[in-house]
């Protein structure tokens, strides 16, 4: 008996000894198989202050912050916690540890790092990229910059820099970190086009025209802006000239009729529109001057929105209303070969991917009152037809406009009548908004 | 008497002629005689034909000094166009005066939605990490600084000289390049493609070559896998890549040549 009550109390004392939690303890594993690739650990590590001058810690804060983003926004990278990262700011080739950048927790496959120093106003950059895994040849990528030392220049330089690294392990695609992105807000009291970093950063107004701007598209060499713009002859096509800082002539799209949603070609030669001239509206093209007119479509509803293929300049995607809700089409430039990609809904706005594998649009799928489901952002391989939604459930989304690298969507989320500019990566994932004050529409992403 | 006899045989002497034509005659008659078998010698000699080069005689080889095992090339430097005679040519024209920063007027009111557009700033170049041994066989023309002439006399040191040979270890220095290919081609193949009665582990191989521009052709199947779903499906995907981006500037590949194998794994 006294044996008993002594293995009693011993297990009673193991029991407070070894808590439950113990026992009970739980970990949870997230992994799966055909997942598609994996993408690079990429560190980057903070640049190291070369020189004691008094504006190196701040360009040094703004370098760090914005190469960092980059990286991260570009959407090959899974990129080591700056908490994971080791401690040492490298400034060279000589003083990176790189079996420490290997070795967990940071893991990294390869490692951006260098030095930062502001001289006599001039900022200057020295940023290597090292594989880690290669002992004998890390090297991958060695840069320099020297740049007046403002916080401009030195997110431009860590533009710069991302864009470099983004190239050589992106597999020969440039980086967007240099790229802009052009909208609609009605911050300055009325609709007018404004202009902003692919970040959101740097956001300032183009147009001064007091009445309504909408749908600006960017020339492929970033000198003009075509929009559509209300006028005393209605809705017509406005070309603005960012080299000139002023509206010039588009003398084509201003003929009777609303003039609406213009498109480039990818060569800067020819512009597609909407115009209702014949009393339906319709696709037509025009020389970039404004001259040469011609008509593509010619049934019966409304014909809007083109885009180009900016691949082959040869296939023009547009919306067309010829059987009830409007749907996407595509067609050859000069009018034949008409083909329907959507099967129903309510489908709008779309844009073809730059290497005209793609589109993206803003499709209702069950369109109609108490019908599921809202406006959101598909993306549908041409060939094969087959779709891929993109946002679920969080507000109305449209507009949709590529990236000239292809891998990121900007668009136009309405919530709660409040309209604002995101992005996204090409699946659907890292969405982030880039406007906050006022009303912003209608984005459309330069071409570089 | 004896005097007057003695001027008589000295004024005799005096007055006969030396006797010169025997000895003249005799010396013109054996310079004639050497140029005759002179003559006579080398019309015979080339009826006899002979080669005595060198041959197993001591001292008939030449002995050479290798200077520079490659073929002299023409100089790095360009040829002096000066027409004037100089004692000292410059070899290269002076450096450009730096241009001056454009003045900004504080006065001047802004142009509204004026942006200027920031001009394109070449970095620096930095140093390879491996850099390649220049090669000091070019040859000398033209009116250059005299420092240059001795190069072509600079003796080699060793057999292979102080180039290294970098065929072959591309995956080595490059392996960031070869995960890269090995990515894109992955993200193009379309695995749908391939028929479900394909045995599992099935591998087709195929090859293509990459520019260095980065863009791949000549596309081929190099093993198959007995499966055609499978060959085409991992030939299409490598087809779908338009570029892989540059070879690594460091390499010195005029292309790569590339075999990629395609596992059917379970699905």
């Amino acid at each position: 008996m006294k044996a008993h009550l002594l293995l009693l109390v011993s297990a009673i004392i193991a029991a407070v000894l070894f808590p439950a939690s113990r026992i009970g303890a739980q970990d949870w594993v997230h992994t799966g198989t055909n997942l598609g690739n994996a993408r690079i650990r990429l560190g980057a590590a903070d640049f190291k202050p070369a020189a004691a001058d008094p504006q190196t810690p701040t360009l040094k804060a703004t370098f760090d912050a914005t190469l960092y983003s980059d990286l991260e926004t570009a959407g090959i990278f899974d990129m080591v916690s700056k908490s994971m990262a080791p401690q040492a700011a490298p400034g060279s080739p000589q003083e990176i540890n790189l079996p420490q950048w290997a070795a967990a927790p940071a893991n990294a496959e390869m490692v951006a790092f260098g030095a930062l120093k502001a001289d006599n106003g001039r900022l200057v950059v020295y940023g290597w990229l090292d594989d880690t895994r290669n002992a004998a040849n890390p090297q991958v990528l060695a840069k320099q910059y020297n740049e007046a030392a403002t916080q401009d220049m030195a997110r431009t330089v860590a533009h710069r820099f991302a864009d470099e690294i983004i190239l050589r392990l992106g597999g020969g695609i440039n980086g967007i970190a240099e790229t802009k992105i052009y909208f609609v807000s009605t911050r300055s009291g009325s609709k007018e086009i404004w202009a902003m970093d692919y970040d959101g950063q740097n956001q300032h107004q183009i147009t001064h025209l007091g009445s309504i701007s909408l749908s600006p598209r960017i020339s492929p060499d970033n000198s003009r802006i075509a929009f559509a713009s209300l006028g005393k002859e209605g809705w017509a096509i406005r070309m603005y000239s960012l080299d000139l800082g002023r509206l010039v002539s588009f003398p084509g799209g201003s003929a009777g009729g609303s003039n609406l949603s213009p498109a480039w070609s990818a060569d800067g030669t020819k512009i597609a529109f909407s115009s209702g001239r014949t009393g339906d509206p319709e696709i037509w093209v025009a020389d970039a001057g404004g001259g040469n007119l011609r008509k593509l479509t010619s049934f019966r509803g409304p014909d809007v929105s083109p885009t180009w293929n900016p691949r082959t300049n040869a296939q023009i995607a547009w919306v067309s209303g010829r059987t009830g809700l409007p749907q996407i089409y595509i067609m050859d430039q000069d009018g034949a070969n008409i083909q329907r990609m959507t099967d129903g809904g309510y489908a709008i706005s779309p844009s073809w991917h730059p290497n005209g594998q793609f589109l993206t649009f803003s499709w209702n799928r069950k369109y109609g009152p108490g019908a599921p489901g809202g406006q959101d952002i598909y993306v549908m391989d041409i060939a094969s037809k087959r779709w891929m939604q993109l946002t679920h459930d969080s507000g109305s989304c449209d507009f949709p406009s590529w990236s000239p690298d292809g891998r990121h969507i900007v668009f136009e989320r309405t919530i709660g009548r409040r309209s604002q500019i995101w992005a996204m990566l090409a699946d659907g994932t890292q969405q982030q908004q880039l406007t906050k004050g006022g009303e912003n529409f209608m984005p459309n992403w330069s071409w570089k | 008497m004896s005097n007057l006899l003695e001027h008589d045989e000295n004024l005799e002497r005096q007055l006969a002629g030396e006797p010169v034509a025997a000895p003249a005659t005799g010396s013109l008659l054996l310079h004639l005689a050497l140029a005759g078998a002179i003559v006579s010698y080398y019309i015979a000699g080339g009826f006899f034909k002979s080669n005595l080069w060198g041959g197993a005689t001591s001292g008939g080889a030449i002995r050479v000094n290798l200077v520079s095992s490659a073929i002299p090339l023409p100089s790095d430097q360009p040829p002096n166009q000066n027409v004037l005679a100089t004692e000292k040519p410059s070899p290269a024209p002076a450096p450009p005066t730096p241009k001056a920063a454009p003045k900004i007027d504080e006065q001047a009111i802004p142009i509204q939605g004026k942006h200027e557009q920031p001009k394109p700033q070449v970095a620096p170049r930095t140093p390879q990490k491996n850099p390649q041994p220049q090669q000091n066989n070019r040859a000398q023309y033209g009116e250059q600084a005299a420092n240059n002439l001795p190069r072509s006399t600079t003796p080699q040191t060793s057999a292979n000289g102080p180039v290294s040979v970098a065929n072959g270890d591309f995956g080595t220095r490059f392996g960031w390049y070869v995960q890269i290919i090995k990515r894109k081609v992955d993200q193009n193949w379309n695995r749908q493609e391939v028929d479900h009665r394909t045995p599992i582990g099935a591998v087709a191989t195929i090859y293509f070559k990459v520019d260095r521009s980065g863009i791949p052709s000549n596309f081929r199947i190099d093993r198959s896998s007995g499966s055609p779903t499978l060959d085409n499906s991992c030939l299409r995907a490598a087809q779908r890549v338009d570029t892989f981006g540059p070879l690594p500037p460091e390499s010195n590949d005029r292309w790569l040549d590339v075999t990629y194998d395609c596992s059917n794994a379970p699905r």
